[in-house]
């Protein structure tokens, strides 16, 4: 505090309007208590009122990144201001101007969320944020005189730098807002979001396999909480959970168990996709028919939280396919790939145009002749192949010795070799193997009970093998996927 | 003086080819030989003109030049096209199409309600304003038939099957029944070539040579899209099949289907005559490519490069096909499971076996084609033996893929040009019926890799008329067969005529994600 007074003092020797700045000061003061106490003063209580406010708190959206410019345009102006000084001079004003913009903005910003009625955690640090931003762009406007005669160095780039913090933590709420909380991380690659650990901070809903949290739940978290969630809580009603859905918005509930007819959030959604009340509102899309379909026959059926089942609701099971790992990307090894190959006989197929979906190894042209030694000098592109097509080939029980090390293979056709299945066990390491052709091979039941461990192997084929012989007339009749 | 290869007029006095130019400018020369490839060039010297005036003389320079040369007009380059646009849930697929539209209220579509409104008139609000075929748009009356056979449900999701397809009800449990495929076309050529190549005009490339085309060949000893036809039965009411139906239409001529006969060889003069032995065949193929070469280098034609490949895919099949075509090693449960029919060459159960060979094999596409369901009158008669024909080849073939594991990658499908009206052609009597073709709803069924096995996708109104849920028209239904085949129907495109064309044609067409797995 002591330094701080220092600073005035200095100040008011320095420059020639001395006594103003203390006055100048003294406003910038009120103005930031005023602008702390203004979430006090007009409580956002989660009513809408008066329509001008709401009609000129739409304009929020669109004013708001005429002051973010102009923010991010001081720092540049500042450093290219040290090669080109009639550039800095600009800086301040540019500063200035990032002020007024700032304070239309916050004013827009609270006659939006005023009028709107909208009240939530990310609409409150989103205010926050625009309070604190605003304060900080004023007091670096303050403090620039000083900095540019050069006699209080620090302070004025010490407040800029807070500014700018401040300006991303703010325009990220804003962006919440708008676009939802996992807008950024939706499609970030996963690796990415193992590093930032952005699953670990994101509150998932009781998974358990109840109808509400499987079919329910993600309905209304992809189209409604963005603005009926913990961020923002339009009309008081929030589809975040259970509880709070249940217990309705500020007209009461919207959900009466057993009822659909009654239930406000099912008329809300199903009215004419140009009605004023329709829901998803602001020509978001809406949702589609089959989801309204469970939401009817879920509150018909009593609105559980806990039933497993809706009766006259049968949803396709999500896929269990275990998560496929991409593969590292072949594409430079593509030039030597083809030489060998044409060596070879054998092929390797890029999967698709993707490199990450891998590779095939291709036999067919070969197949009489390709063998455990030839097989043995694709290792080398082992991480990439994802399929092994050995059908009809020469190769032996020794195969897997060398398959084991394919570490990302997801599909192993073998049908028509001479394996025998000696050595199975060492597809064990293989997690990602989902398929497995022995048809028309020599495996016995015996050989094949390693694979019994591999949890991921679910498609088993042993046609016509001694683990599963065929018998003329009911060959038609026989499973042919063989459950371990 | 060095003639031209295929020049046999020695008289004519020296041309061009005998100055002493570059050979590029040759080739320049002769390339503006064909009428196609002066056309296009006069429209471009059109357009290079305008350029010209507009850059004000500077724009003509070498590299202009050099743009021109490479433009469109050549060969369109493969290279990273032969890729799925991703990762395909099926490799490969087999089309079991049914010429002259099968009758879907009697197979699949069923409506137990007709039964009751036997020989009353359909409403005019049902029909609307449709304009019909020659052949009923004069009848007096549209009398409702109902289907003359009973419907029972099957498998665990007891979906309905006709008893005309005993087999075939054995495995609804791995179908996707569609029952809302609709067509624009209401006759047999335009319908089918609707189907086949997305345009009912003739001239398009069908789903096959497309997937030849963008996906490539799996096998290099066999072609990777083969048309198999079940021998004609003359009781029944035939329409003609064509080559048209597996034509490359603009695109190469390799990557057309390879039709195997019904009887006899399968591949006609694929043997070698007498006294010509494989050593002999290959010399003789080495001269001619060469001789092809010579005349590729000189016309710059793509066709002779087409040529060149399909000769030698001819001496590879002189190998693979009578392999292909060696049933004897089969073991007797395929014979109980065909039928005893499927040993006779060109029958449908034949076919069916042959397909699963070639799946195995790893032939791209193959395409089965049966005819005789126009259907017209007699369907009571008729129609059982249509699907005594086709029933068990159809459930044998899935079943074997299934067994195999070959199911898992391969996407079956069975489909024919378009529906049967639910009123009769001709007179109605208790016994007997006839019915029109009807393109507002038909029934197909899909299996295997991509799709989503065990549903019923579409509904139709009560007189299995028209769509009311879910329509599939053929543009989306041919759209999702490229999607199960890693293929996005908007991607794969070929310049020709100004327009890159596609199989989905230019109406927007779009994958139907009920359908997939």
């Amino acid at each position: 505090m002591k330094t701080f007074k220092d600073v005035i003092a200095r100040a008011d020797q320095l420059l020639p309007q001395g006594r103003s700045i203390r006055v100048v000061w003294l406003a910038a003061l009120l103005m930031s208590v005023e602008l702390l106490l203004l979430p006090l003063i007009f409580k956002l209580d989660g009513q809408a009122h008066g329509n001008w406010q709401q009609f000129l708190g739409r304009f929020h959206p669109l004013v708001v990144h005429v002051p973010i410019g102009l923010i991010l345009l001081v720092p540049v102006l500042e450093i290219a201001g040290l090669a080109r000084p009639a550039l800095r001079e600009a800086a301040g004003f540019v500063l200035k101007l990032s002020f007024i913009g700032c304070l239309g903005a916050l004013i827009l910003g609270y006659l939006l969320a005023y009028g709107g009625g909208d009240v939530g955690a990310v609409v409150t640090r989103h205010m926050w944020g625009g309070i604190v931003l605003t304060i900080f762009v004023l007091l670096c406007a303050l403090a620039r005189p000083w900095w540019i005669s050069g006699s209080v160095s620090r302070v004025y780039p010490a407040l800029l730098s807070c500014a700018l913090l401040a300006l991303v933590w703010a325009t990220h709420q804003g962006g919440s807002l708008t676009h939802g909380s996992n807008y950024l991380t939706q499609y970030m690659p996963a690796p990415m979001k193992q590093i930032l650990l952005v699953d670990y901070f994101q509150s998932s809903p009781a998974s358990s396999g109840s109808f509400y949290a499987m079919h329910i739940h993600p309905i209304f978290d992809s189209n409604c909480v963005a603005c009926h969630g913990e961020g923002k809580i339009k009309g008081g009603l929030r589809l975040d959970s259970y509880d709070v859905l249940m217990k309705g918005g500020k007209d009461g509930a919207v959900i009466v168990p057993g009822k659909p007819e009654s239930s406000t959030l099912l008329a809300r959604v199903t009215l004419p996709s140009d009605h004023k009340q329709f829901m998803p509102a602001d020509g978001k899309p809406p949702l589609k028919p089959e989801q309204i379909a469970w939401i009817r026959a879920w509150i018909q059926q009593g609105a559980s939280p806990s039933a497993a089942t809706v009766n006259g609701v049968t949803i396709r099971e999500e896929s269990k396919e275990p998560t496929l790992q991409p593969v590292g990307d072949y594409s430079g090894m593509m030039h030597e790939i083809l030489l060998m190959q044409q060596g070879q006989g054998a092929k390797l197929v890029q999967v698709s145009r993707n490199p990450a979906d891998g590779l095939v190894l291709s036999t067919v042209d070969v197949a009489g002749s390709f063998d455990d030694a030839q097989l043995a000098q694709f290792q080398k592109y082992a991480p990439y192949i994802v399929e092994v097509e050995l059908g009809r080939t020469a190769v032996t029980n020794g195969c897997f010795d060398t398959l084991a090390k394919f570490t990302n293979l997801r599909a192993l056709h073998l049908e028509g070799t001479g394996v025998t299945g000696v050595g199975l066990q060492e597809l064990a390491p293989l997690t990602q193997l989902t398929y497995l052709n022995l048809s028309e091979t020599k495996v016995t039941p015996a050989n094949l009970a390693p694979l019994g461990a591999m949890k991921n192997l679910r498609h088993i084929y042993l046609y016509n093998t001694p683990a599963q012989p065929v018998s003329g007339a009911d060959a038609a009749q026989s499973a042919s996927r063989s459950a371990l | 003086m060095k003639l031209h290869p295929l020049c046999t007029d020695t008289d004519h006095g020296p041309t061009v080819m005998d100055l002493p130019i570059p050979p590029g400018l040759k080739q320049e020369w002769a390339a503006f030989e064909t009428r196609r490839q002066f056309f296009g060039r006069t429209g471009k010297v059109l357009g290079w003109a305008a350029l010209a005036s507009l850059l004000g003389g500077r724009g003509v320079t070498g590299d202009a030049h050099a743009a021109n040369t490479n433009g469109p007009a050549g060969p369109q380059a493969a290279g990273d096209l032969k890729l799925p646009n991703f990762a395909p849930k099926a490799k490969r697929a087999i089309y079991l199409f049914m010429s002259g539209g099968p009758p879907q209220i009697d197979l699949w579509d069923y409506k137990p309600n007709l039964a009751a409104l036997y020989n009353k008139d359909i409403p005019d609000s049902v029909r609307g304003a449709q304009q019909l075929t020659g052949m009923t748009s004069g009848q007096a009356r549209f009398p409702i038939a109902p289907s003359h056979w009973a419907f029972k449900r099957y498998g665990k999701t007891g979906t309905w099957v006709s008893d005309l397809l005993p087999y075939t009800a054995r495995m609804v449990d791995d179908l996707t029944i569609v029952k809302s495929t609709n067509t624009d076309a209401i006759n047999h050529e335009p319908a089918i070539m609707l189907m086949n190549t997305g345009n009912m005009n003739a001239g398009k490339p069908c789903l096959g040579s497309w997937l030849a085309y963008g996906l490539g060949s799996m096998n290099d000893n066999l072609p990777t899209f083969m048309v198999l036809q079940t021998k004609v039965n003359d009781k029944e009411n035939n329409q003609p099949v064509s080559s048209r139906l597996w034509s490359s239409g603009f695109l190469s001529s390799e990557y057309a289907g390879v039709g195997l006969r019904s009887s006899g060889d399968p591949v006609l003069y694929l043997s070698d005559p007498n006294g010509v032995d494989r050593e002999v065949r290959r010399k003789m193929l080495d001269a001619v490519n060469e001789i092809n070469h010579q005349t590729y280098e000189e016309l710059g034609d793509p066709e002779t490069n087409a040529r060149i490949s399909q000769y030698e895919m001819a001496y590879r099949m002189q190998t693979s096909v009578p392999e292909l075509a060696d049933l004897s090693k089969e073991p007797q449960s395929t014979w109980s499971l065909y039928g005893p029919e499927a040993m006779e060459p060109g029958t449908f159960a034949y076919n069916c076996l042959m397909a699963r060979r070639m799946a195995e094999r790893g032939v791209r596409f193959t395409q089965v084609y049966k005819r005789g369901w126009d259907v017209h009158g007699n369907v009571t008669g008729l129609l059982p033996i249509l699907c005594q024909e086709t029933d068990r080849g159809c459930y044998a073939l899935v079943t074997d893929l299934k067994q195999r594991g070959l199911l898992d990658d391969t996407l079956v499908i069975w489909a024919g040009e378009f529906g049967r009206t639910v009123y009769s052609q001709g007179g109605l009597s208790p016994e007997n019926y006839g019915r029109d073709h009807h393109p507002r709803c038909y029934t197909t069924w899909m299996t295997g890799g991509g799709v989503r096995p065990g549903i019923t996708y579409g509904e139709t109104d009560d007189y299995s008329y028209n769509v009311v849920k879910d329509p599939v028209p053929v543009r989306d239904f041919n759209a999702t067969l490229l999607h199960c085949l890693g293929i996005d129907h908007n991607k794969l495109t070929y310049k020709f005529q100004g327009l890159d064309q596609k199989l989905t044609g230019t109406t927007p067409a779009s994958v139907v994600p009920g359908l997939l797995a």
